[in-house]
């Protein structure tokens, strides 16, 4: 957060009369978010298929959190994309969970190497992705945090 | 992974689209006829080298790898361009002209990944 900068037009649009540009947690760099995360979802769910329905029996631990990993990444892009304060809870939860599984897989894979021979989507702080699913769930929540409600911008869904 | 014309020739098409969309975000512009245009254009390209990849497989070239993965990322690929431009016209800001860049570069990305598969190479 960069708190101690004045807080422009788009952080407090309806408090003021000014413009309203974004509407919602999907409005603005919302939508973008929610594109990178869609992205992900289909990514991680085809990699997470293609590898149950081929060498499950190969590395199940390591398949079945690529799994859990799809199924976060589908459940944060429609949260994130939905209105409402049961969507904006569930995406907190979704990212969370999101954070939290990156930085526990990523240390594990660091720590035992042995454990998951299998790469996922999270291991290594998911550097075979560019270390992006590392950095996705703190944009995230940072987002989320702007878009939480009660504020102008979180009244808007 | 042998590079191609038929790479070479997507990957220049879809990085043009994905800069022209991210040009076009930084000088606050919302999705217009030339970002969008230049989406399409990424489809079509995806369609010619669907198209091709079936005469190439007629004509007796073979893919190396999995034939039902390379057409399991061409099907989705295909997706792509779609979603995307679904998703930035309900909402017609500068940042939907990101969603349409990020298209591009999905796409560069898949493309490397079919070649990947249509010369045998394993995932990295």
């Amino acid at each position: 957060m960069k708190a101690s900068r004045p807080r422009t037009a788009r952080g407090v649009p309806a408090a003021t009369g000014g413009p309203a540009p974004y509407r919602s947690k999907a409005s603005g760099p919302g939508r973008l978010l929610v594109a990178v995360y869609g992205v992900f979802a289909l990514s991680a769910s085809a990699r997470a298929g293609y590898q149950i329905a081929t060498k499950f029996s190969e590395a199940p631990l390591a398949y079945l959190l690529s799994a859990l990993a799809a199924a976060v990444y589908v459940v944060a892009t429609i949260a994130l994309a939905r209105s409402g304060p049961r969507a904006y809870w569930l995406s907190v939860a979704a990212v969370g969970v999101e954070l939290a599984g990156v930085l526990a897989v990523g240390l594990f894979s660091l720590l035992d190497a042995a454990a998951l021979p299998h790469d996922t989507v999270w291991s290594g702080f998911g550097k075979g992705y560019g270390y992006v699913p590392l950095v996705l769930p703190v944009v995230g929540l940072w987002w989320l945090y702007r878009h939480r409600p009660g504020t102008a911008a979180g009244r808007r869904g | 992974m042998i590079v191609d014309g038929f790479f070479i020739a997507g990957a220049v098409v879809a990085l043009v689209s994905a800069l022209v969309c991210v040009a076009a975000a930084v000088i606050r512009q919302p999705p217009n006829d030339i970002t969008i245009l230049s989406v399409a254009a990424v489809e079509l390209f995806l369609l010619v080298y669907g198209t091709a990849a079936i005469v190439r497989q007629a004509g007796g070239e073979a893919v190396a790898g999995e034939a039902w993965e390379f057409w399991g990322y061409w099907v989705t690929a295909l997706l792509v361009p779609v979603a995307a431009f679904w998703w930035a016209i309900l909402e017609r800001s500068r940042w939907s002209n990101l969603v349409l860049g990020a298209a591009g570069l999905t796409i560069i990305v898949m493309l490397v990944r079919m070649e990947q598969i249509w010369d045998a190479v394993p995932a990295a």
